[in-house]
């Protein structure tokens, strides 16, 4: 397994920025096409640790990623701001035996069997810790940031207690909303909902977990949040996404990018323009309701993520989508267009991978993915004699 | 009101490419601080150390001239551009607003490095405006200082490919005109005193057309307000635009367009989309316009200072409608072009206009006043109302919760004056 990334590299956190002889960065800021991550550079700074392979979650904030590896005993490294400069700062210390991790600009939350660490990322030390008992747990296995009783959040109170009526089995955190998905296959949304990322089809922010009426009597089974976006994949493997379409984000027609586009044409000529605006195309500016997207009709949708403003899913065929805002080529097309339509990844297919998962930092997208194996020569030659 | 259109003569257009472009970048250079330890980035724990590292970055290109910050500047743009939109406007922490200003900055300074060409001079006068807009006043309001500089070079940008097309601004649509009932009319008093309109109108909270108060106005007398005016003064410069004929509307959205690309696409240009300049505070962005205007005496009467009065623009074609709404703050509507038909209803009778349930349109009735479905709003008729037609130069004091449905008849301009 190789773990691949795409998008904002600002601070060098997908890939180093070289020192080019005259002292000035060369920083490739924008990274257009899936490459593989540097994260494993830092330790022994001129060796590149081999396993890249090794990496079992990968989480990244806006100028950092944090990946945990699983053949250093749990073991969290950091790439991106203020990382390199400090190569002590790399291998994040007593990370041993860390089990999951989450990272936003400020903190970066640690966990472990049997209690969770908040890191200060400013002073680069623990700054609030919480014992966990696991024998508190004895509903379903949860999926971090839940912990038994509630929730961990990027922001003081960093524990949140929710009801143990929701047995949430997961749970993902907006910028200011949160989604939460329940062992019966009931998705709960709150927080903030202002441009319709709460999906219950008006803008009012709710404070309690609500129940997505919508969706009820469809079971899902896997949900993302993104800034002011929201996404569930149903257990037989259909997407629906709502919130905000400001870039293309929801999958659905955008003002802003076709906008764009007719604006370009305009500067060419009068008429077409005229033309344009007769079609009598529906733009979705905000959907505050659940909206069933075909990522692509032949497979079903198995992982899906969410940046700030784009999506990315991964079908059960091992293929990559990514739709949205794509300035930084978060989208991994080879370009810096936004699309307000999934579009497939080809560099997986042409470099035979199969896509396992995807995890999207706020402006960029972390891929795992394997070499595809070849046919096997018994299926190859039973599809022969049909 | 007379409206020229010597603009449209291809003789008297220039578009200032022939102008000296290249002691641009050193006006603009002198706008800001002399050496780079003078030009301050300051700001609080709130914003994050990674970013702070780009702003200064962005500064030491700046200074150092040795590379291209455009990048950075539009990385410091989308960081924060992010935060404004996170959570309601007004809990947006100002810092985030300054940090903004600060990508504006960078970027207009980006864009002139070099000999900057009109495009990018009309460029740079769109992210000034955008900092305006959106973001928090930086450095002695350098975006303001900018803009000022950027002008002078920018006389009149207005160019127009085909005069032939569309000459005629919309017609007066006469067919639409209202017939005011004289029994329903709302008052009219000639210049009252101060005295007399706290009496009669202010302390019983009922409306009034004042005449004669605002005819000393620049706005009507040097230099009367009309579209080449408009232009003239204000053409490059970015506002917000409303889409489609009322803000209840589902298609209805907000858009960002230069007040010539706005007078083009949808005061010139024979067209049944409809756009509105409406609600926005363009005195505060545009200075010399507010030059052109001055704050009725009578707001003395209220209890807050000249600084909490909101001053808004509301400029558009014919048919703009504003829904049947109320605010929160006492209201003189002062009508500069045009004329506009406008109906009042008492707060009293609120439960028969229906407001929305929704929080966020709960002060706008669910009602189209002038065609109001009856079946679904039965009460609606038995509410007792004023009208009137309000002509350039009236001023309409609509009081505190009072509900008021505004069409507009022809090309308007009204300016608005909420105050306590």
């Amino acid at each position: 397994m190789n773990w691949f990334g795409f998008g904002f590299n600002g601070f060098g956190q997908i890939q180093r920025h070289e020192k080019s002889t005259a002292g000035e960065s060369n920083r490739d800021v924008k990274l257009t096409k899936p490459i593989t991550l540097d994260v494993c550079r830092n330790l022994e700074s001129t060796q590149i640790c081999q396993q890249n392979s090794n990496i079992t979650h990968i989480r990244a904030s806006w100028s950092r990623i944090v990946a945990l590896h699983s053949n250093s005993h749990g073991r969290l490294r950091l790439a991106g701001f203020g990382v390199w400069t400090a190569p002590q700062k790399c291998g994040v210390e007593d990370s041993r035996e860390c089990q999951d991790a989450d990272i936003s600009e400020e903190h970066m939350a640690l966990s472990f069997r049997d209690r969770v660490e908040i890191w200060s990322l400013r002073e680069n030390k623990p700054v609030w810790c919480m014992e966990v008992k696991t024998s508190d747990n004895t509903g379903p296995s949860l999926a971090f940031p839940l912990v038994p009783g509630g929730y961990i959040a990027s922001r003081s109170p960093f524990y949140r207690p929710l009801s143990p009526q929701l047995l949430a089995i997961s749970l993902a955190l907006g910028t200011q909303h949160a989604v939460l998905l329940s062992a019966s296959g009931v998705v709960y949304t709150w927080g903030c909902g202002s441009h319709g990322q709460l999906g219950h089809g008006d803008l009012s922010p709710e404070e309690e977990p609500r129940a997505l009426e919508a969706l009820m009597g469809l079971q899902m089974s896997s949900v993302a949040a993104g800034g002011w976006h929201s996404v569930c994949i149903s257990a037989g493997g259909d997407l629906y996404v709502w919130g905000w379409n400001e870039s293309g984000q929801v999958g659905l027609p955008s003002r802003s990018l076709r906008g764009g586009q007719l604006k370009t044409q305009c500067a060419g000529s009068a008429s077409t323009c005229k033309d344009q605006e007769n079609s009598d195309e529906v733009f979705i500016s905000i959907q505050a309701f659940p909206a069933l997207v075909d990522v692509t009709e032949l497979c079903e949708v198995s992982k899906v993520s969410c940046g700030s403003r784009h999506t990315a899913a991964v079908t059960s065929s091992g293929d990559l989508y990514t739709w949205g805002w794509g300035e930084y080529g978060q989208l991994g097309q080879g370009n810096m267009s936004s699309s307000d339509e999934p579009k497939q990844v080809r560099f997986f297919k042409d470099q035979g991978l199969r896509v396992l998962d995807v995890v999207c930092g706020p402006w960029n997208t972390f891929v795992s993915a394997v070499k595809e194996d070849p046919p096997h020569p018994e299926d190859l030659s039973s599809a022969l004699t049909i | 009101m007379l409206i020229h259109f010597y603009w449209l003569d291809p003789t008297v257009l220039f578009f200032p490419q022939h102008l000296p472009m290249a002691g641009l970048w050193s006006a603009i250079f002198a706008a800001l601080p002399v050496t780079e330890a003078d030009f301050p980035l300051d700001f609080s724990e709130k914003i994050e150390p990674s970013l702070v590292e780009v702003l200064k970055q962005c500064r030491q290109q700046l200074y150092s001239g040795r590379c291209q910050w455009m990048q950075d500047a539009q990385i410091i743009l989308d960081f924060s551009w992010e935060k404004l939109n996170t959570g309601t406007w007004r809990d947006v922490d100002k810092e985030w607003r300054c940090v903004y200003s600060y990508g504006c900055l960078f970027k207009v300074a980006s864009l002139c490095r070099e000999d900057a060409s009109a495009v990018k001079v009309q460029e740079a006068i769109r992210t000034c405006d955008m900092g305006l807009l959106m973001g928090a006043s930086i450095m002695d309001n350098v975006l303001q200082r900018i803009i000022r500089i950027l002008q002078n070079k920018v006389w009149k940008s207005h160019y127009k490919e085909d005069p032939n097309e569309g000459v005629s601004p919309k017609k007066l649509k006469v067919d639409c005109d209202p017939v005011i009932k004289q029994a329903l009319a709302v008052p009219r008093i000639r210049c009252p005193s101060l005295e007399r309109f706290k009496n009669d109108y202010l302390d019983t909270q009922k409306p009034v057309i004042l005449e004669g108060i605002i005819d000393h106005w620049p706005a009507f007398k040097n230099h009367p307000w009309s579209l080449e005016y408009l232009q003239t003064v204000a053409g490059c410069r970015t506002v917000p635009v409303e889409v489609g004929s009322r803000y209840t509307d589902e298609n209805w959205s907000q858009t960002l367009l230069t007040i010539n690309e706005f007078i083009d696409q949808y005061i010139v240009k024979n067209t049944t989309d409809l756009g509105y300049l409406a609600q926005h505070q363009l005195f505060d962005q545009i200075p010399e316009l507010r030059d052109d205007i001055l704050i009725p005496d009578y707001c003395c009467l209220g209890d807050g200072d000249e600084d909490d009065i909101t001053i808004n623009a509301w400029f558009g074609p014919g048919g703009t409608v504003s829904p049947l709404h109320h605010d929160p703050q006492l209201n003189f509507l002062a009508q500069v072009v045009g004329r506009k038909y406008i109906r009042l209803y008492s707060p009293e009778d609120t439960d028969k206009l229906y407001p929305h349930q929704s929080q966020l349109l709960n002060n706008t009735s669910q009602v189209e006043v002038e065609s109001p479905d009856i079946e679904k709003f039965p009460e609606f008729v038995n509410a007792p109302y004023l009208e009137c037609v309000l002509q350039p130069g009236d001023v309409l004091f609509i009081p505190v919760k009072h509900w008021h449905y505004v069409r507009s008849l022809e090309l308007s301009f009204s300016v608005s004056f909420w105050w306590s």
